[in-house]
């Protein structure tokens, strides 16, 4: 057994295999990027830096529930304002950043659990439907209680300074790329188990899933748990970022954004999370400033939205899979394969 | 597989403490349609059961009874002379697998991983790698079903329900869409299994040649049951096949 397995590993599994990015050497070098990045990049370059972070930890998510689970969520943006207001009300009163990062998790993941029990009893257009009715209903109960969350105006969110040895922009990029790269880290090595396997037939083919010995029902609330978590994680660090929150900041066009993001990274692939996080915080800024080079502030408002528009739909032209799935030429990758057996042979 | 057959093949003579799979009248409707009319049956550990019938018969619905994927207005099921109320993910700890129609498989994930999928126990690596050497797909474990021709698929299918080291194994029209060569592997891969098995099937060739009983169903009623040489002389089944002319 042993012997086959190894034989057909070296031949035809392994260049499966050898694509799979070691998790833990990943977050390494991300680590070290974003520590370089953050004392080389001007402040607000570092602010922003800071923002695909938290897009990060909701992005990557999102991608597993939707592209692993096939679990379409258009309300995580509402499980992101239930992160940022748990938190703004914990430091508001307790001002502990740690442990109210870990209850604003918590918080969601109950939320999360909620929703994904009732989720797992649907299926496509009303799932989607169910979620987008989360996002709708969240920022309105934050607008209709206003003695705890202080209505439209939102809430601001007391924070102790930094250390003296770092910028707040650095700071901010740090805690958030520290939440975004053990997110991610959490989620490869859950999605490369068992349970990974688990989601991806459920995704593919339910019946065939029950007959392997799946629960439905279960891998599906477990997944939309998981990414609730992951989105309560974003939506505290955005409190972070923001320091303060408001139902304005969490409107139904982010979980809209959200999920147009992680269709053009690539569904279910983390790098594609990490490029649809970019591409959150790089569209709008491009808009931005084409809008204030226009001088219309008008057509700054809906560039944005315009700008994700036009990619999804040349992004989907060129690369189905996402921009995460795109290949280097055949040439290139011919050329590249060859090189080590040349070593090899000289 | 055993029955009183003084009268019926739907009377059966069960007693609780009898080993194997049961079926103790069964009936099923959908609607104004009668899917199965008190179907009986009972299979002793080790034993190849066919279950044949012209289209329409109930085959597939008797399967998804045991499955727990249609529930029978009136019967019961027992396993090892207990009742047992089968739930789909729950069959695989019980012991029993099921391949689907067609190719039941999961198109984003490698051949690998699909039969990762059916191995639960903790040896799950091991025996997978032992159901693709069996099934004869090793060398295509890290490729994506849908690039592997229809009988490959097949057998990764294949593979994935003996990865569960099933003590009851159900095939479901496993013979379909194969050719002579591929069919003869897998009468010898069922006479091989090593475990009960419960096959429905269309090719005949197939099912005379495995099996050790078979039970012959025609619009939901058990109209014959027993050896191979027995229904193969059977008049009511000529009828069922040929028709009344026959």
């Amino acid at each position: 057994m042993t012997v086959l397995k190894d034989r057909v590993t070296s031949r035809m599994v392994a260049p499966v295999m050898r694509r799979r990015l070691n998790p833990f050497l990943m977050v390494a070098v991300g680590a070290v990027l974003v520590v370089v990045l953050t004392y080389t990049l001007p402040p607000f370059r570092t602010y922003q830096l800071a923002t695909i972070g938290a897009y990060l930890c909701v992005t990557a998510g999102l991608t597993v529930l939707t592209g692993l689970n096939g679990q379409l969520s258009l309300g995580h943006g509402a499980l992101m304002a239930t992160g940022a207001y748990t938190l703004a009300l914990w430091q508001n009163k307790f001002n502990l950043l740690a442990v109210g990062i870990v209850v604003a998790i918590l918080v969601t993941t109950v939320a999360g659990l909620v929703i994904g029990l009732a989720a797992a009893r649907l299926r496509g257009p009303y799932l989607a439907g169910l979620t987008l009715a989360v996002a709708v209903v969240v920022p309105s109960v934050a607008s209709t209680f206003d003695e705890t969350f202080n209505s439209d105006q939102g809430l601001s969110v007391i924070l102790n300074p930094p250390p003296e040895s770092m910028t707040v922009e650095q700071w901010q990029a740090w805690l958030c790329w520290g939440g975004a790269l053990v997110t991610t880290l959490v989620l490869a090595l859950v999605t490369r188990g068992r349970f990974g396997r688990d989601m991806r037939a459920v995704r593919d083919d339910e019946t065939a899933a029950k007959l392997a010995g799946i629960s439905i029902a279960r891998t599906q609330v477990w997944t939309f748990v998981i990414s609730a978590a992951c989105a309560g994680l974003g939506g505290a660090l955005f409190a972070v970022l923001a320091q303060s929150v408001s139902p304005g900041a969490f409107p139904l066009t982010l979980s809209l954004f959200l999920v147009m993001a992680i269709v053009i990274g690539g569904l279910g692939r983390l790098t594609g999370a990490v490029i649809g996080a970019f591409l959150l915080v790089a569209l709008p800024a491009v808009a931005h400033e084409i809008g204030e080079a226009s001088g219309s502030q008008r057509l700054e408002g809906n560039l944005a939205l315009t700008f994700f528009g036009v990619v999804l739909v040349v992004v989907m032209l060129a690369a189905p899979g996402g921009l995460a799935s795109l290949r280097l030429p055949r040439s290139w990758r011919a050329r590249l394969s060859r090189k080590p057996a040349h070593r090899a042979g000289s | 597989m055993s029955t009183d057959s003084s009268t019926s093949p739907t009377a059966s003579s069960d007693s609780p403490g009898d080993q194997g799979l049961a079926l103790h009248h069964i009936t099923v409707r959908f609607g104004g349609l009668l899917a199965l009319d008190d179907v009986s049956l009972r299979v002793p550990p080790g034993r190849i059961v066919g279950i044949i019938g012209p289209n329409g018969a109930g085959k597939t619905t008797l399967f998804n009874v045991i499955c727990g994927f249609v529930a029978p207005q009136s019967g019961a099921i027992t396993l090892d002379g207990r009742p047992f109320r089968p739930r789909p993910h729950h069959l695989s700890g019980r012991g029993i697998a099921r391949t689907l129609q067609g190719v039941g498989q999961f198109n984003g994930m490698t051949v690998l991983d699909n039969v990762l999928v059916g191995a639960r126990s903790r040896k799950h690596e091991e025996e997978a790698w032992a159901a693709l050497e069996r099934c004869g797909v090793a060398e295509h474990a890290g490729a994506l079903p849908a690039s592997l021709p229809y009988a490959k698929r097949k057998r990764v299918e294949l593979a994935r329900a003996l990865a569960a080291k099933p003590r009851i194994l159900m095939l479901d029209e496993p013979a379909g869409g194969l050719d002579a060569d591929e069919i003869r592997w897998l009468a010898t891969l069922i006479q091989e299994a090593g475990c009960t098995v419960l096959l429905v099937e269309h090719h005949m060739d197939l099912v005379m040649s495995v099996c050790d009983e078979i039970l012959v169903l025609d619009f939901g009623k058990p109209i014959a049951l027993g050896t191979p040489g027995e229904i193969r002389n059977d008049e009511k089944v000529a009828e069922a096949y040929l028709g009344a002319a026959a």
